[in-house]
């Protein structure tokens, strides 16, 4: 076969001729206007995804007696779902240490103050060293708005039971603030369980936000009280308040997770309509035992202390390295990093992707080292 | 200062194979990259129990082993394809268009295509065994053209490859109408259109039809651990090498000299690398834009003739139930309004208008994608306008819901599946994701669209005119290949290679 559109065969021929030169006269022909350097969707995602930055503590609320609001000023204005996470930095010693916490506050303060704030739990090195030096005015260095324990409008049930445990009330409490502003739209019944009534954090202000689309229901474990269900959140309770049409997001403790699992189980939900939100993970109980680790962050090379029950990220961030932090449950994998040589325990369900574990890499977050360790990893984001 | 003989900047499919050209090359090469994964689009992510493929549909060109494509023969040669496990894809396409009545899963194979396609349409064989011819012309002309590097002696060219030259002028349409394409079996052999980003009017036959007879005459494949697989284990060449790549840092200027040519880099947080030599794997609107303190007028003004391709938008999920209980027949469908491409190019410039997609089940290809009794999808659109440019931060994650939910109900009522009530996780990506994790000007994932004027052919013979600053090349969908995963390869390759030839010029 041979070609031909035009009557004469040559003139298919001459206008291929002529690409190059009509090519050439439309790139030289257009204006030369400077070139953007930003464009609208980056300026939407600015505020959605800020990346780490500095923010100031500008108040700081007792709660509890052993719990606290802490409200930063950020740089510029933010805008997350309710139920996400922030991590919060700060240099402690020779430490660059930090934790994530699930943002208290709404969406839309956020967006239109630049304020968030985090309820944070004496407990463990960071919230601890929060809980007890944290003061107005320090610096602390914030990340992205992160997580997916968030409502999802084509997931999700219409009602969310939500089932929180001490400090795990705070993405409740964004939600349900969110529903009040109406920067989100589902119904949420909240079982809080706590030991005592004064361990109930945020009470007055979780009864002033009730209304038709938010209930929160209290529940007692070590104090008998007219006014309380009491014991711990069961299928039956969260039958009897939201019914059994529900989506089942918790936050709290393992020991909640581990009650409430067998409970939700009589509900027949299945994983779809069951979400939890992540702890981070803690030391492991082994004997303690001391190993090197040299970590490689582009052309420099650290060499490190690591012990053999706490996770790589933990000697990497005692040691004052700027690495990346986020989640510290093995399961965003913004610590993505290459392991040269060593042996190494992956604290609960390994999370990497497939191809991860074939070429060696791991999350540092969540992995153990069981020898001496070499390690690639990202330069991390905390600005100095 | 540190000095390297070439910088790459940003590790997408591009660049990752220009920094192995650079090593093979034997040039000292640092690859820095903003993101703290390498890949650019070619990755993945975890969602629950799912690891979700962030971008590739199938692999063009890569065909297996005994019936290898150019993928494969550049993968053999960068010595990569055997870190790599690889899966087949059972069908070439089921395209859907309700409207117009169509409904036709088309097969891999020549023969089969053909016969599918009388099937379809009777009386259409001489006319597709046509269009193959033509395009197997094409693609012997194409690689004659890379073999001389894009120079070539015009005279032989007309002798040797004579229909190519006389259709390479042509948009998909004029060519298919000159052959006398029936209309119904153009609309089936147009389906791929939405895999280029430009209309059937815009398109280039040479490299639409380059593109349709290698995907069918050799099949395409897909990595089993996701395209992060194929990132990974191009990383790992890299070292191998002896390459460095820097993750999580970003290149935020391109120093010049007095002769306006590379000199270095600059990094966020102010490090100075000193090299002559960068393969920028990203647009000149982003390096002419705000990476270089003197750009030159000739560059600008180029940058400004190009006009973006479709701003990406991809919705993942994560399914309870096997895809033989979802109803979920195929691996990949076309779901169009209108097979008239340019009056769908029209209504895929509204978030409220565009309702095309192009949908995977990955375990059509490869079962054990995702947990047994589970099926994993992404359904993917593209706007052919910044639309999302006027979605706020408030309204975005309702304007994310309602696409979403767009996608889902024009699935279940095209192919009579039912998937809303199974999922178990959802993720969506839209061009504000594409914008912040790969940097493009409106969340763009096509490169510059392949327009009447600025198709293939053009492109690929203009590379040393596009060479404006001296040191400074480009990879990726916005060269001289164009988009997609097996182009981006591919410009890396002649980027790379060009470099190398840069840098012993210079001795």
């Amino acid at each position: 076969m041979k070609f031909k559109r035009q009557i004469f065969g040559f003139m298919d021929l001459l206008r291929f001729k002529k690409m190059v030169p009509l090519r050439a006269k439309k790139l030289a022909e257009a204006p030369a206007t400077p070139l953007p350097t930003s464009y609208r969707v980056d300026r939407t995602v600015k505020i959605l995804h800020p990346g780490m930055q500095q923010a100031e503590l500008t108040e700081i609320r007792q709660e509890t007696p052993d719990m606290k609001t802490f409200t930063f000023r950020l740089s510029g204005k933010m805008m997350f779902r309710a139920g996400e996470y922030v991590t919060v930095g700060h240099k402690i010693g020779d430490s660059l240490a930090s934790r994530p916490y699930a943002i208290a506050s709404s969406p839309l303060t956020a967006l239109e103050k630049g304020e968030i704030s985090v309820g944070i739990k004496k407990a463990g090195f960071f919230s601890g060293w929060m809980f007890d030096n944290a003061k107005t005015g320090d610096k602390f260095f914030i990340g992205d708005p992160s997580g997916f324990f968030h409502y999802d409008g084509v997931r999700d049930r219409a009602v969310v039971a939500g089932i929180a445990g001490g400090s795990g009330v705070t993405p409740f409490l964004s939600m349900a603030r969110a529903i009040a502003e109406g920067s989100e739209d589902f119904s949420l019944v909240l079982f809080y369980g706590a030991r005592t009534e004064k361990d109930l954090a945020y009470k007055e202000e979780l009864d002033k936000l009730c209304s038709d689309k938010f209930k929160v229901v209290y529940v007692l474990s070590d104090e008998k009280n007219e006014k309380y269900e009491s014991g711990f959140v069961t299928a039956e309770l969260v039958e009897k308040y939201a019914g059994k049409d529900v989506s089942v997001f918790m936050c709290g403790p393992q020991a909640m997770f581990d009650f409430a699992d067998k409970e939700m189980a009589k509900l027949d939900l299945g994983g779809k309509y069951v979400r939890k939100e992540s702890n981070c993970v803690a030391a492991r109980d082994v004997a303690p035992t001391q190993y090197k680790l040299r970590v490689h962050i582009r052309d420099e090379v650290f060499e490190v202390n690591a012990d053999a029950r706490e996770t790589l990220l933990t000697a990497m961030e005692r040691a004052g390295l700027n690495v990346p932090a986020k989640c510290r449950a093995g399961g965003c994998g913004y610590c993505h990093s290459r392991l040269i040589s060593g042996k190494y325990t992956i604290a609960g369900a390994d999370k990497r992707r497939v191809a991860d574990a074939k070429f060696g890499f791991i999350h540092p977050c969540c992995t153990y080292p069981d020898s001496d360790v070499e390690l690639e990893v990202p330069a991390g984001e905390i600005p100095q | 200062m540190d000095k390297y003989d070439a910088v790459v900047i940003g590790a997408g499919n591009g660049g990752m194979v220009a920094a192995i050209r650079l090593l093979q090359g034997g040039a000292k090469v640092l690859l820095v990259e903003k993101h703290n994964l390498p890949g650019g689009f070619a990755t993945s992510f975890r969602r629950g129990r799912f690891e979700f493929e962030a971008s590739l549909h199938e692999l063009n060109d890569f065909g297996p082993k005994e019936n290898g494509g150019d993928v494969r023969a550049l993968f053999d040669e960068l010595g990569v394809t055997d870190k790599i496990e690889w899966t087949p894809i059972p069908d070439a396409y089921r395209l859907i268009c309700k409207s117009e009545g169509l409904d036709a899963l088309m097969p891999f194979g020549k023969q089969a295509y053909i016969n599918a396609m009388e099937k379809q349409v009777p009386g259409s064989r001489k006319a597709t065994e046509a269009f193959f011819e033509l395009a197997e012309q094409t693609r012997a002309a194409q690689a004659y053209t890379s073999s001389k590097n894009g120079v070539v002696d015009s005279s032989y060219m007309v002798k040797n490859h004579g229909n190519y030259v006389r259709t390479g002028s042509y948009s998909v349409n004029e060519v298919l109408d000159s052959i006398k394409m029936p209309d119904k079996a153009k609309r089936i052999l147009n389906a791929y259109w939405c895999y280029l980003g430009a209309h059937c009017d815009d398109l280039s036959f040479s490299h639409y039809a380059s593109m349709v007879v290698r995907y069918i005459t050799r099949g395409a494949m897909m990595p089993k651990g996701r395209s992060h697989e194929i990132s990974l284990a191009l990383c790992e060449r890299i070292r191998e090498l002896g390459g460095e790549i820097w993750f999580n840092t970003e290149a935020e200027k391109i120093l010049t000299g007095a002769d306006g040519g590379v000199e270095g880099v600059t990094l966020k947080g102010g490090r100075q690398i000193k090299t002559r030599h960068v393969i920028a794997n990203c647009s000149p609107h982003v390096v002419y834009g705000r990476m270089m303190d003197k750009v030159p007028e000739r560059a600008v003004r180029a940058a400004n003739a190009r006009k973006f391709a479709g701003r990406g938008f991809c919705m993942f999920l994560g399914l309870n139930k096997s895809a033989d209980e979802l109803g979920i027949e195929n691996h990949n469908y076309f779901l169009y309004d209108t097979m008239d491409s340019v009056r769908q190019y029209e209504l895929m410039k509204s978030i409220d208008t565009n309702r095309v997609q192009a949908t995977v089940c990955l375990n059509r290809a490869y079962p054990q994608c995702s947990p047994a009794g589970t099926a994993m999808m992404y359904f993917t659109t593209l706007y052919m306008s910044d639309a999302w440019g006027e979605v706020t931060a408030r309204d975005y994650a309702k304007t994310k819901e309602k696409v979403a939910n767009i996608m889902i109900d024009r699935f279940e009522s095209d192919t009579g599946s039912r998937i809303r009530e199974s999922i178990e996780e959802i993720a969506v990506a839209t061009p504000l994701t594409y914008a912040r994790y790969c940097g493009h000007p409106e969340g763009g994932i096509y490169g510059y669209e392949s327009q009447y004027w600025d198709g293939l052919n053009p492109r690929l013979q203009m590379m040393e005119h596009d060479h404006i600053t001296r040191g400074l090349r480009f990879a990726g969908g916005y060269s001289m290949r164009l988009s997609g995963y097996s182009s981006a390869y591919f410009s890396g390759d002649i980027t790379g290679r060009q470099t190398v030839g840069d840098i012993k010029k210079e001795g």
